[in-house]
């Protein structure tokens, strides 16, 4: 208990760095003289004063930094400027959020599914019959998929399936899921599979090596020893402990993807979290870059700490040594 | 298991080994992808072991010394003509109406890779490309090598209070998703080779010193350890003699993986517009350019893509070998 206590403490102080850091490089982004002037390039000096005033600019930099994050912890993500001339508007970062993150988690939740689905089967069959025609195929297959970059097979399914055969759309709006979810479904399929590919094979590589070393363990050879068929021996006996290492790595990688399926999202237009925080930091729009890498730096960081609580439940080891205490 | 009372202190010791055997697992992609490359096929490299290289190795050799050989003597390779001057344009074809006919060719025997549409020979721009790409590949990972492995080789050595401080350290780091960092570093600094450098020198300093920490604590627990420094040995001798040159061949395989992550990520960055600037020829900087002529020209992307596939290929696959040579359990079975 106390050493949970120890790394929630260790939790909050790194949650604080990072986002002073957060905030720091997003003033950075802006210029750091003219912040206002890099977000609406377009508009009047007058507008430009209003809405520097709005933010609060000429106060001391760490006043701004604590108001900031209050009302970040509060929900409030700051305002999107845009427009030209005297037409300056503002959306809340808070409603780009709301309508950009589920995007990126269906992606990120169907490139995870694909990617399982395929590498358990192959992982444990592969481990099954290791070092025969079958596992070797399999292992330098994916040794070769490791090689191949996201974008690679981004572009080449986008050329061929997308430009060239238009059997999936590109580059039209997402349609939505609830009202049209096979259009949706064909809008993503290229997306999710460019992501799935590469953790297909992770997951299988790590899968089988961790079955190999589970199967040679002395419970397996007495489940054999009993007459248990082999399909149960390896499903129910052995990718269990297996797959510890595996569903924590699963997990921690939703958390790695939801910022790093941006050179992704940006190829096929997804309109997801990654893409527009590239485009709001390419385009100077300071508040909006600092809430969204804060949001995203957040739920890693916590995720990290959830999985890291629950490894230690989970772990036999761990769990029957304190039972046995 | 003796029977112990559970008192806190135990507690502790449990929940610390958890921790150890935590932070062994990759939380963030490179190092993912760097542990699914080091989870080797653990029988057929046994085998391999006995007959020397293998062919693969060497095919992976050859590669690497040739994409080092054209990138070094580009200059002479143009000048002789051996290719063509990237700088070189084919002129268009003028039509009857004075329109400038496309001349974006696929592959042919005198182009092997074809040319762009402002008539550039695309082999010859992989060529001047690969000189950036390479550069930014190697000195980057050279540069997180050399900071990350002594911060890892610390944390690992001492695990109290310097470990957690170093632990947190990296922690903060990682926090941020690693190319939206480059990304930040590159457009604060500006979109320059040395920029786009230092930026993924700082996304990959945390990702090795994990790396190293982990591969350091293994070492630094083994008897050698402890008997060099109950004969009295200072913990700077310690750890440059004892812990660091057992440490450094799993290492330097791992650094071989992170020059492909990197190479990676710079044509990552460059497909958002954010890497180097568009007109210094890169890898990256190439397929970016063949992005908007992906349903006329496909071989624009495709021929760098390939090149960076074949690349990372070989680097992964001479992280393998290295590591298999070197990994110390299963030499001993």
């Amino acid at each position: 208990m106390r050493m949970i206590l120890l790394k929630l403490l260790r939790l909050v102080v790194v949650l604080l760095v990072v986002s002073f850091l957060t905030f720091w490089f997003g003033k950075l982004i802006g210029g750091n003289n003219d912040l206002v002037a890099k977000m609406i390039p377009f508009s009047s000096e007058q507008e430009k004063d209003r809405v520097r005033e709005q933010l609060g600019l000429d106060k001391p930099f760490f006043t701004q930094y604590g108001s900031w994050l209050t009302n970040f912890a509060r929900g409030d993500f700051g305002e999107l400027y845009t427009g030209t001339g005297k037409n300056v508007t503002s959306v809340p970062v808070s409603e780009i959020v709301a309508k950009r993150l589920p995007v990126s988690l269906e992606l990120m939740l169907s490139a995870q599914l694909l990617a399982l689905a395929v590498a358990v089967p192959l992982g444990v069959f592969s481990a099954y019959k290791a070092n025969s025609k079958f596992d070797r195929g399999a292992n330098m297959t994916m040794f070769g998929l490791l090689a191949l970059p996201p974008f690679v097979v981004a572009l080449v399914l986008a050329i061929y399936l997308g430009a060239q055969w238009q059997w999936l759309p590109t580059q039209s709006d997402l349609p939505n899921f609830p009202l049209n979810p096979l259009e949706n479904w064909r809008y993503l399929l290229m997306p999710t599979i460019s992501l799935a590919l590469a953790q297909m094979a992770i997951y299988m590589r790590l899968l089988r090596s961790d079955m190999i070393a589970t199967l040679q363990e002395d419970f397996i050879t007495t489940a054999k020893a009993k007459g248990i068929p082999p399909h149960r021996v390896l499903f129910r006996h052995a990718l269990r402990p297996s797959s510890l290492t595996l569903l924590t790595v699963a997990g921690l990688n939703v958390g790695a993807l939801i910022g790093g399926a941006v050179v992704i999202e940006r190829i096929f237009k997804v309109p997801g979290i990654g893409g527009q925080l590239a485009a709001s930091i390419l385009s100077g729009q300071f508040i909006q870059t600092q809430s969204i890498v804060l949001l995203i730096a957040v739920f890693y960081v916590v995720l990290n700490f959830a999985v890291d609580i629950l490894y230690s439940v989970l772990d036999p080891r761990i769990r029957h040594a304190r039972a046995i205490a | 298991m003796p029977e112990q009372s559970p008192d806190s202190g135990e507690e502790i010791v449990r929940t610390l080994v958890a921790d150890e055997q935590r932070h062994d697992l990759p939380a963030d992609e490179p190092s993912l992808l760097i542990a699914a490359v080091e989870a080797g096929p653990e029988i057929a490299h046994n085998r391999r072991r006995r007959k020397g290289l293998g062919i693969g190795a060497w095919l992976a050799i050859i590669w690497i010394s040739l994409l080092l050989f054209s990138a070094i003597f580009q200059p002479l390779l143009v000048s002789t003509g051996v290719i063509p001057d990237p700088e070189a344009q084919e002129l268009p074809e003028i039509s009857g109406t004075g329109e400038a006919l496309v001349v974006a060719q696929p592959p042919s025997l005198g182009h092997l890779m074809g040319l762009n549409p402002r008539g550039e020979d695309i082999l010859s721009l992989v060529i001047e490309g690969s000189r950036r790409s390479l550069v930014i590949g190697f000195v980057s990972v050279f540069l997180g090598f050399m900071v990350g492995g002594f911060l890892g080789l610390l944390a690992g050595y001492f695990k109290g209070r310097t470990g957690g401080f170093i632990g947190s350290l990296l922690d903060i780091l990682l926090a941020f998703p690693q190319l939206i960092l480059a990304l930040f570093v590159v457009e604060v600094l500006g979109h320059t080779v040395t920029n786009v450098t230092f930026a993924l020198a700082i996304v990959s300093t945390p990702v090795l010193a994990r790396i190293a920490r982990a591969s350091s604590l293994s070492w630094s627990e083994r008897e050698f350890v402890v008997a060099a420094r109950a004969q009295g040995a200072k913990h700077r001798r310690v750890l440059w003699r004892e812990v660091l040159p057992n440490t450094l061949p799993a290492m330097l395989s791992i650094a071989l993986l992170g020059v492909a992550v990197v190479i990676v990520a710079e044509a990552g960055l460059a497909l958002l517009g954010a890497g180097v600037a568009p007109d210094l020829v890169t890898w990256g900087n190439i397929i970016q350019t063949g992005v908007p002529e992906l349903k006329d020209s496909p071989h624009i992307v495709l021929a760098p893509s390939i090149v960076i596939f074949l690349t990372v290929l070989a680097l992964n696959y001479l992280g393998d070998v290295v590591r298999a040579r070197f990994d110390v359990r299963e030499a001993a079975l």
